[in-house]
């Protein structure tokens, strides 16, 4: 219908005032443009570039190799499709759990008590502590011997000491509930601040039809928090697939490469091991497209189930 | 069906009085129309009936039964909110279907009553749409259908027809009206419209700062007031109100002046000058001053022109008598005091 409209209207001709203003538009993006250039799209090409070939970080293009590294990470050794398991292992245990926890979280800060305000910075301020830090906290906490806290809890319930990092079976696990402590309270915050915007008379309303709590979070909170939990899911998908200095601090990889991730197979092979600079270019490339692929599937598959105010 | 009664009820935010030891009731079948200025409690009466804003103290009972600290879904009431409170996500027809499917309605009787009560509301070619595409009467006629389709005892609706523009609140003040007469379960609607009360009311319950001011129905509210306060808040323009020389008050309808340019002898009868007219259609409205007080004065004759000397007269059974505390003095009892009065207000003449 409006195409149609638009098409009968004669051509508008471009008076030296739009002229003007056009220039001006332009003006003012350019410098975002030339930024997402310079260090956006420039790097991207190069890595590509850097990908075809073999060598190392002060010498990279020492022989073209075409898609040699491609073949060698995705078929030949079998140790980058290890790490991308583990990643993807990762992911899929951490993303449904820190967001469920985060909003059962955000959904207990909602109501007015007074210890809320306290419990909040309680919950906010390990977002603040550096990875690193964190990681060296928890790597205590998870200490194989009987002073780690999480050995002295189960001792205390009468079960054995338990290597925590040391073992594949738990060291993942370990890693996920370090860096959910550490984002869970940033992300209820994010989750709070939408659920202080729903009016109260909608609840009210609900309550007036009979709806149980468990049914109004269903059937009117949760479809409330729809573009804050698909921004969230977003983030939290692609963030965690690039997780690194937890892993590398907590397990270091190990045991074995049971928790090696994609991000450290890129460090070592561009930083430790010589003259494996392609295979990492290569393996950045991969997983930049898995990260693209499931962005593109969430918009997909998600967006229309998403209520926008 | 249902009639709910107050009983000694407070409330109290923080240290906000807002209303305290309220009796009030609403009977059972009736059209009860809660009016007052805006902020004067009318909602925080109605959420309590409705039960979610507990009473702070005393009791409240709905055909005898306590039903103060009962959850509002076992009340058998629906309310419509003054700001809708649609539930946003939803279609129009999950909007009106939620209440249904939480009481465990049938899939074939919703989907009957959806049909029917989307009808009664003009909204049967947008069930499928979302809120946020409706204009703001319309979602005001999805909470009037999501109330309406639980066939409640109570029916509370917190100034629904506030947002309406003026053709459609009228329609929909008549369409109310007639759902009254054909449900004949009990209405209880808050408005701060005094036309609207009137014109919709079995019994109004008139409040001002908590308190009830007078409870009656229209006729008796409008000319049997109670006080000073019901006076002036029912009647457009309110009733003239003027000190008499012993501290009590006089008062008189604007509808009830005759104007003339000969003065007209006995009852209260006094020499003025026209400072207004504003032409209403079939009524004029004079603003007239008589040495000092100014009346209002709402004739059917629109030949009296602006600066013209006129004579204002009302009979002796359109006067009405306050004491200085605003509270009405009427004959009945006070036969004495009323004669008395009467004359005072004849000695304010002056022709
Ligand atoms: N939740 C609340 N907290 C504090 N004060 C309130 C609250 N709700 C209402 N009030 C106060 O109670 C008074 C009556 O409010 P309300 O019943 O909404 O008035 P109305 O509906 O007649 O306009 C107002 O002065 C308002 O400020
Ligand atoms: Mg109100």
């Amino acid at each position: 219908m409006s195409d149609l409209t638009l098409n009968t209207k004669p051509a508008r001709r471009l008076t030296r005032k739009s002229v003007a203003n056009n220039l001006f538009s332009w003006a003012l993006v350019l410098p975002a443009i030339l930024f997402l250039a310079v260090f956006t799209f420039y790097p991207l090409v190069n890595l590509i570039q850097l990908s075809l070939y073999r060598g190392n970080i002060t010498n990279p293009y020492k022989t073209f190799r075409g898609i040699e590294n491609y073949i060698d990470i995705l078929v030949k050794r079998p140790q980058f499709m290890t790490t991308l398991k583990n990643t993807a292992l990762y992911v899929v245990m951490y993303v449904p759990i820190c967001l469920s926890l985060s909003l059962i979280f955000s959904v207990w800060l909602q109501k007015a008590r007074k210890m809320n305000n306290f419990a909040q910075t309680c919950f906010f301020a390990p977002h603040l502590v550096a990875t690193i830090s964190s990681a060296f906290m928890w790597s205590w906490i998870f200490s194989p011997e009987s002073s780690g806290i999480a050995n002295g809890l189960i001792r205390l319930f009468g079960f054995n000491t338990h290597n925590w990092l040391g073992s594949s079976a738990t060291a993942m696990v370990c890693v996920m509930i370090m860096n959910t402590w550490a984002s869970i309270g940033h992300h209820a915050l994010i989750f709070l601040s939408a659920l202080k915007s729903i009016p109260g008379e909608v609840y009210e309303a609900a309550e007036l039809d009979s709806s149980s709590s468990i049914k109004t979070f269903f059937k009117i909170t949760l479809p409330m928090l729809s573009p804050q939990i698909f921004l969230m899911l977003i983030t939290m998908t692609t963030n965690s697939f690039k997780i690194f200095e937890s892993v590398r601090q907590m397990t270091g990889g190990g045991p074995g490469i049971s928790t090696k991730t994609v991000c450290m197979f890129i460090y070592d092979n561009a930083f430790e091991t010589n003259n494996t600079l392609g295979l990492a270019g290569a393996a950045s490339i991969v997983l930049t497209i898995i990260l693209m692929l499931i962005t593109l599937l969430d918009f997909k598959g998600l967006e229309k189930k998403v209520h926008y105010q | 069906m249902a009639e709910i009664r107050f009983e000694k009820v407070c409330k109290f935010f923080d240290k906000a009085r807002i209303i305290e030891d309220l009796d009030l009731t609403i009977q059972d079948g009736k059209f009860t129309v809660l009016v007052g200025a805006s902020g004067c409690g009318k909602t925080t009466l109605l959420r309590m009936i409705a039960g979610i804003g507990p009473a702070t103290s005393g009791h409240i009972y709905m055909d005898g039964r306590d039903i103060t600290d009962t959850a509002p879904a076992k009340r058998d009431i629906a309310m419509v909110f003054q700001n809708y409170a649609i539930y946003p996500t939803m279609t129009v027809r999950e909007n009106i279907e939620f209440g249904l499917k939480n009481k465990k309605v049938p899939k074939a009787e919703r989907e009957a009553l959806i049909k029917e009560y989307a009808a009664v509301v003009g909204l049967t070619d947008y069930l499928d749409r979302k809120p946020g595409t409706l204009s703001g009467g319309q979602r005001q006629r999805i909470a009037l259908a999501r109330a309406m389709v639980k066939k409640p005892a109570v029916f509370l609706m917190d100034e629904p027809l506030s947002n309406l523009d003026a053709k459609l609140r009228v329609q929909m003040r008549s369409e109310l009206i007639e759902l009254h007469n054909k449900l004949k379960t009990t209405f209880v609607y808050v408005t701060h419209d005094q036309v609207e009360a009137m014109s919709m009311a079995d019994v109004i319950v008139l409040m001002d700062k908590g308190r009830i001011m007078q409870e009656a129905s229209p006729e008796v509210i409008y000319n049997d007031p109670n006080n000073v306060f019901t006076a002036q808040f029912i009647g457009t323009p309110p009733m003239n109100i003027i000190d008499m020389p012993d501290g009590n008050k006089l008062g008189f309808r604007p509808e009830r002046i005759a104007l003339s340019y000969a003065p007209v002898q006995g009852d209260f009868t006094r020499k003025g000058t026209v400072l207004t007219r504003e032409m209403l259609g079939s009524e004029t409205l004079y603003k007239i001053d008589c040495s000092g007080n100014t009346y209002m004065a709402k004739i059917d004759d629109p030949n009296f022109a602006m600066g013209e000397n006129v004579y204002v007269h009302v009979a002796n059974e359109h006067l009405y008598f306050f004491d200085a505390e605003g509270q009405r003095i009427r004959e009945k009892g006070n036969e004495t005091l009323f004669a008395q009065l009467l004359k005072t207000a004849g000695g304010m003449s002056n022709v």
